[in-house]
């Protein structure tokens, strides 16, 4: 099987899931008007808005990866998803209610959070030549328990009503799904994939360490710059939107490489397509598992995420 | 091709190289020997732009290095960097294929000519038989003739090699140096290597440049540097010379006390 008809199998499977997750449930209902409204005001929103989601938390997870040479390195392991949920979260606790350039001004503190924070590790694992995976992932815990904490302090300055939002938000869930939140996302995730897509190449080289990549001419400075950009704003617009949903920007990439191989030109795809895919199952789950009350899927994704994680990380060292 | 002038390189405060003068005339063949640490590979890694000049230039075809944008520079030269590849995720095949990046834009379509440069690369190198294998299961001569077929891959007039030997067993480092001389004298490259093995660089058709604590010590003629002052100088070692029995080139070997 070739790679081509790989990700069309991985398209086709996402789609399969895609189209069949909203009709869950709903031949219970008698009442056709209530099953239509359902389907198009709540259900189709929502499954479009996973799709979205989880597709830009898996590639921005498959370009952190490639960056740093390392299949742990995701959103949510660097510290850049909590850099983004304080980036919010103070602008929740600012009380601020603004729009800049048509977007939320949460969702531009997140954006900015996740530049901070994706740029101060990046700049540690400068500092230190021959940088080892170990100190990378401790950098990236260190910075988490730090935004972690100022999220702590802010909770603890914010009234009840704003703590309890910033607490739920935190745990990741898709509930705030809408027409609305739809299309602040959108413009946000396309221009990062466009991004991402287009400096498939790039991605190859970076893979073979910076010295190769420079060698055949890629610059890399530039490059890095441009998916320092993307994958900050990816992040920032969903965490904004629908909390860090852990783990899912690890396991999406890294199955899809098993599945499909390292080039990022069929690699990136596939982790948009599965990563989406993916999303929509596990919210799926979340709002089956105890229904009818629902769970935020990232508790989902981070109970799946936990035990794939581990496995990676002693495969690795037995490797 | 190239001319460095008082070229100085540093990294956060510590001075790598300083006052470097050194010209490199089309299809020369260039040694660059000296202790660890002289600053060998941080001349290499600076021609190829991978480190940043601090003061001083260099031009490559009387144009400042800077003024080539990355993607220009690496159809001008091609750099093998020291003992790596072997952890490389990538066959052979696709490994080469990266290798002309400098030629496409991310829509250009992979052409003939592109086929042709890998295919030479891979002939030249004696390396077809292992295309579909992965990288990590090469050996490390296997390992070390792919990185050079992938430098051949960017077709450019300068290759530079960062101890293209060390690591190999004499057998594989006879192949590799066999091999770097076809490049130089029937493909009419220009190659700078660096090099600890000072018989290799003693060559009649070599130049050497001998660098130590970030500074040029000597410069001439490959069979020159076999002087008991000018390598004692270089290493603080001394050394003996032998006349080798079949080709009577002279031959350095370092004493033990």
């Amino acid at each position: 099987m070739t790679s081509s008809h790989k990700l069309i199998l991985i398209t086709l499977l996402s789609f399969i899931i895609a189209f069949s997750a909203p009709w869950i449930g709903l031949s219970d209902i008698a009442n056709e008007i209530v099953k239509q409204q359902i389907l198009l005001d709540i259900r189709l929103p929502r499954v479009m808005f996973a799709f979205v989601a989880g597709a830009g938390l898996s590639l921005c997870g498959m370009v952190f990866q490639a960056m740093f040479h390392n299949p742990l390195a995701t959103p949510f392991t660097l510290g850049v998803a909590s850099g983004a949920s304080f980036g919010a979260a103070c602008m929740v606790f600012a009380g601020l209610n603004v729009t800049l350039l048509g977007f939320d001004i949460i969702t531009i503190g997140a954006f900015i959070g996740a530049l901070v924070a994706i740029t101060f590790v990046f700049f540690i694992s400068q500092l230190q030549r021959g940088f080892s995976s170990e100190t990378l992932l401790l950098t990236g815990v260190a910075t988490s328990f730090f935004f972690s904490s100022l999220i702590l302090f802010i909770q603890y300055l914010s009234d009840m009503t704003d703590s309890f939002m910033i607490m739920r938000w935190l745990m990741g869930g898709l509930s705030s799904a809408s027409y609305h939140s739809l299309l602040q996302l959108i413009p946000i995730v396309t221009i990062s994939t466009a991004i991402i897509l287009w400096l498939s190449r790039e991605l190859n080289l970076l893979m073979a360490g910076d010295d190769i990549a420079l060698s055949r001419g890629v610059s890399v400075k530039q490059v890095r710059y441009l998916l320092f950009f993307s994958t900050s704003l990816c992040v920032g617009g969903i965490v904004a939107l629908c909390g860090p949903i852990g783990f899912i920007g690890m396991m999406v990439p890294h199955i899809c490489r098993l599945l499909i191989g390292t080039d990022h030109r069929w690699l990136t795809p596939a982790t948009i397509m599965f990563g989406g895919g993916f999303l929509i199952l596990c919210d799926g789950i979340a709002r089956l598992l105890i229904a009818p009350a629902e769970i935020p899927v990232g508790i989902i994704t981070t109970l799946l995420g936990g035990p794939f994680f581990l496995w990676l990380l002693i495969k690795r060292r037995q490797g | 091709m190239i001319e460095v002038n008082k070229l100085s390189v540093k990294i956060q405060d510590k001075t790598l190289l300083s006052g470097i003068d050194f010209h490199v005339d089309d299809g020369n063949y260039w040694v660059v020997v000296g202790p660890n640490g002289s600053g060998k590979s941080t001349l290499l890694k600076t021609l190829m732009g991978i480190l940043p000049i601090h003061s001083g230039q260099i031009s490559l075809n009387q144009r400042h290095i800077n003024q080539y944008k990355q993607r220009e520079r690496a159809q001008l030269m091609s750099y093998v960097p020291q003992n790596s590849g072997r952890e490389l995720p990538f066959s052979v095949e696709e490994f080469l294929k990266m290798s002309r990046y400098s030629y496409h834009s991310p829509l250009s379509e992979w052409s003939n000519q592109d086929q042709q440069a890998i295919e030479e690369a891979l002939t030249i190198t004696d390396t077809q038989s292992f295309r579909t294998r992965l990288m990590k299961t090469l050996s490390g001569g296997e390992c070390q003739r792919v990185m050079i077929a992938a430098a051949l891959s960017q077709q450019t007039p300068l290759i530079l090699l960062d101890e293209p030997t060390s690591y190999l067993d004499p057998h594989h480092q006879v192949e590799i140096h066999q091999l770097i001389n076809q490049l130089n004298k029937t493909h009419q490259m220009t190659v700078i290597e660096v090099s600890h093995d000072i018989n290799h660089a003693a060559h009649p058709d070599k130049q050497v440049l001998a660098l130590r604590d970030g500074q040029v010590l000597w410069q001439g003629n490959g069979p020159d540097l076999l002087d008991k002052q000018r390598l004692k100088q270089l290493y603080q070692q001394d050394f003996t010379f032998v006349v080798h029995p079949t080709n009577q080139r002279l031959f350095a070997l370092a004493e033990t006390p």
